[in-house]
């Protein structure tokens, strides 16, 4: 697997705070950057200011990535990726998000992404599940070259 | 009207050319009045026929003057003399017209007076040839009463080029014109200016001569400008030879249907638009709800996901009250997320796209059973065949048989543990799967509200929920063509029931590969 860091794009401060603290919780720890809306994951990935310089923001090995956020939705990025002509179309992505409508499911995943995971409403199964994410995404997913 | 003798054979051997042979024919003849008039017309002769059709016997009346046939009125109009004139002046003379019998009643005579002259040319006196057509006319008159009469129908005839004929009280009910107004007129003058224009009116003559009839629907215009929906049968009139000599033409007034079938069109669009209207409104209703309970969980996912942190992480810098009021957020947040769980199933089964396939009952209720775990306390009593079929959507139908289990479970009474039996039969077209528990019954008072959302019958304490499960239970079933229902007993448990439409098993899939 890359390097590289976790990308987290997800706007609510809350949901951020609680997916860190469970990351905090697994060892060893896994860094993790976070983004806040679609336009600054596209920047970031782009390598537009203020995140040109690549050792300080390096590209990520995987993306979970919020469905509902502001300016760019999270589908708006996943397209943006996958219609990269870069090896940055091959971006492993995963949805995090609230959204169990059947047609966001659908809609990501005729976009090309790799998982779909709905966030949990308490902590505990929220641990499970990061702890799920790094064993299959960190541990045992080998990635593509990016 | 020309009267033909009676065909008859006749032997032309000399002998029989005899005039005594041909005497005792016309003697004997029977459907005809057969005599001769004298040039001043005193009856000379007098045959069977006569007799019969006019009752004199020969010697009453020969001698007599044949004037003694007419009416007073024919009489007063000198009748007997014009006819012998014309006939004197032409040859012959036809005319059909009332006669009188020797009792005073009227016939209705086919007459044919035909001129008798000498080699020389002399006038020596009249054959006279009467037939009863009595009958013949009161069934063409009773016909003609029957036309003249219809007030439902126009009826009226034209000549070959669409000229009118004749006129009955219907046409003029309908079109406004009385006879006089429209004989000899020409019928495109019930036609609008437009139709006219096009030739319409030649269209539909030439139709019907070419085809035998035409049958149509149409605007057309009464005498006073207004229009009137019109149903029309016209007829091409031929003689025995298959010479076109006019049209007969049957109108109909249909404004009225016409009207309604109109006003009924109105209405079919009108529900048309507000079908589309109310599937976009419910379109968006389900997009609203769906984002309302979608972010009211963000915040709730905050409050249960920081309580329980904060319980987690610093439980210790908490005394008992803390930790207890902490509980309560906690369970507060989670009964919530429980509601708007159950908010979003309500919607999703309510959604107009229900796709419906062929589900096994069994499968189903197993899935359910899975979703129910085991930690209930409880036991179940399985009896479904495992090849029952029905119509419905997979999911939902899962979610309404967890529902009813859960209720089953759920509403046991105390220290019983809860025993559910599930049931299920096919009869006809439908599968029936009840549920049945041995739990604290429902009083009949309360089976109708139950149904409904956000209805309880207890405190939370007591049994927890949202009060939506049945709610659920009752619009999935409708939305998959069922129904559902209740039978009960307080103190003794319920029994709940589904029934869906019976389905043929789905077919195995076939790989084509293998």
């Amino acid at each position: 697997m890359s390097e590289g860091p976790v990308l987290l794009v997800e706007d609510d401060v809350s949901d951020f705070r609680l997916i860190q603290r469970a990351f905090a919780k697994i060892k060893p720890s896994i860094p993790m950057f976070r983004l806040t809306h679609g336009d600054e994951a596209v920047a970031y990935l782009a390598g537009d200011a203020p995140y040109e310089n690549r050792s300080l923001h390096p590209i990520p090995c995987v993306v979970l990535l919020d469905i509902k956020l502001p300016r760019r939705s999270g589908l708006e990025v996943l397209e943006w990726i996958r219609t990269q002509e870069s090896e940055l179309k091959r971006l492993p992505i995963i949805m995090l998000t609230s959204s169990k409508h059947q047609l966001d499911v659908n809609k990501a995943y005729d976009l090309g992404v790799n998982s779909y995971l709905v966030k949990p409403s308490n902590n505990s199964e929220l641990e499970q599940l990061v702890s799920a994410f790094r064993n299959y995404w960190i541990d045992l997913n080998e990635g593509p070259t990016l | 009207m020309s009267t033909k003798p009676p065909a008859s054979t006749i032997d032309l051997r000399p002998g029989l050319h005899s005039p005594e042979v041909f005497r005792l024919l016309v003697d004997t003849v029977a459907d005809y009045g057969i005599f001769l008039l004298d040039p001043a017309g005193y009856i000379t002769s007098w045959n069977a026929g006569a007799e019969r059709l006019k009752q004199y016997k020969a010697e009453e009346v020969i001698g007599r003057h044949f004037s003694i046939f007419y009416t007073a009125r024919d009489l007063a109009n000198h009748k007997p003399e014009h006819e012998l004139r014309v006939a004197a002046q032409t040859g012959h003379f036809e005319d059909e017209g009332w006669r009188l019998r020797k009792d005073g009643s009227r016939f209705w005579a086919s007459v044919v007076i035909t001129c008798i002259r000498d080699e020389g040319g002399n006038l020596i006196g009249f054959g006279k040839i009467t037939r009863d057509l009595t009958e013949r006319r009161a069934a063409e008159s009773r016909f003609r009463m029957l036309v003249e009469n219809v007030l439902d129908y126009g009826i009226f005839s034209m000549d070959s080029r669409g000229y009118i004929t004749s006129w009955n009280v219907g046409a003029q009910r309908i079109k406004g014109y009385t006879a006089e107004e429209t004989s000899g007129k020409h019928f495109s003058m019930f036609y609008m200016e437009e139709d006219r224009r096009s030739g319409l009116p030649q269209r539909i003559l030439q139709t019907a001569a070419e085809q035998g009839h035409f049958e149509g629907e149409g605007w057309r215009v009464r005498k006073d400008g207004t229009r009137f929906w019109a149903s029309i049968v016209v007829t091409a009139l031929r003689d025995e030879e298959g010479v076109l000599y006019g049209f007969s033409k049957v109108t109909r007034d249909l404004s009225d249907r016409k009207a309604l079938l109109d006003q009924l069109n109105r209405h079919a669009d009108e529900l048309e638009i507000r079908v589309q209207e109310r599937e976009q409104s419910n379109a968006e209703l389900e997009a609203f709800a769906y984002s309302v309970s979608h972010d009211l969980r963000a915040p709730l996912r905050a409050i249960a996901g920081f309580a329980e942190a904060l319980q987690e992480d610093c439980a210790k810098d908490l005394n008992q009250q803390g930790r207890e009021y902490l509980d309560e957020i906690i369970k507060a947040a989670a009964r919530m997320n429980v509601l708007v769980h159950d908010l979003l199933e309500y919607g999703r089964v309510s959604r107009v796209d229900l796709q419906l396939d062929p589900v096994n009952l069994r499968e189903a209720v197993d899935d359910a059973i899975r979703q129910l775990g085991n930690d209930h306390g409880g036991s179940l009593a399985l009896h479904i065949s495992p090849d029952l079929w029905v119509r419905a959507h997979e999911q939902a139908l899962a979610q309404v048989t967890f529902n009813l289990l859960s209720n089953a479970v759920k509403f046991h009474r105390k220290g019983l543990s809860p025993e559910v039996d599930l049931h299920a039969e096919a009869h006809n077209t439908a599968v029936r799967l009840s549920v049945t528990d041995n739990g604290i019954g429902i009083a009949p008072q309360h089976r109708e509200r139950i149904w409904q959302v956000f209805e309880r019958l207890h405190d939370r304490e007591t049994y927890p929920g949202t009060g939506i499960g049945l709610a659920i239970v009752k619009r999935a079933i409708s939305r998959m063509g069922g129904s559902c229902g209740l039978e009960s007993e307080v103190g003794k448990g319920s029994t709940f029931w589904i029934e869906l439409p019976l389905a043929e098993p789905e077919k195995e899939k076939v790989d084509p590969n293998v």
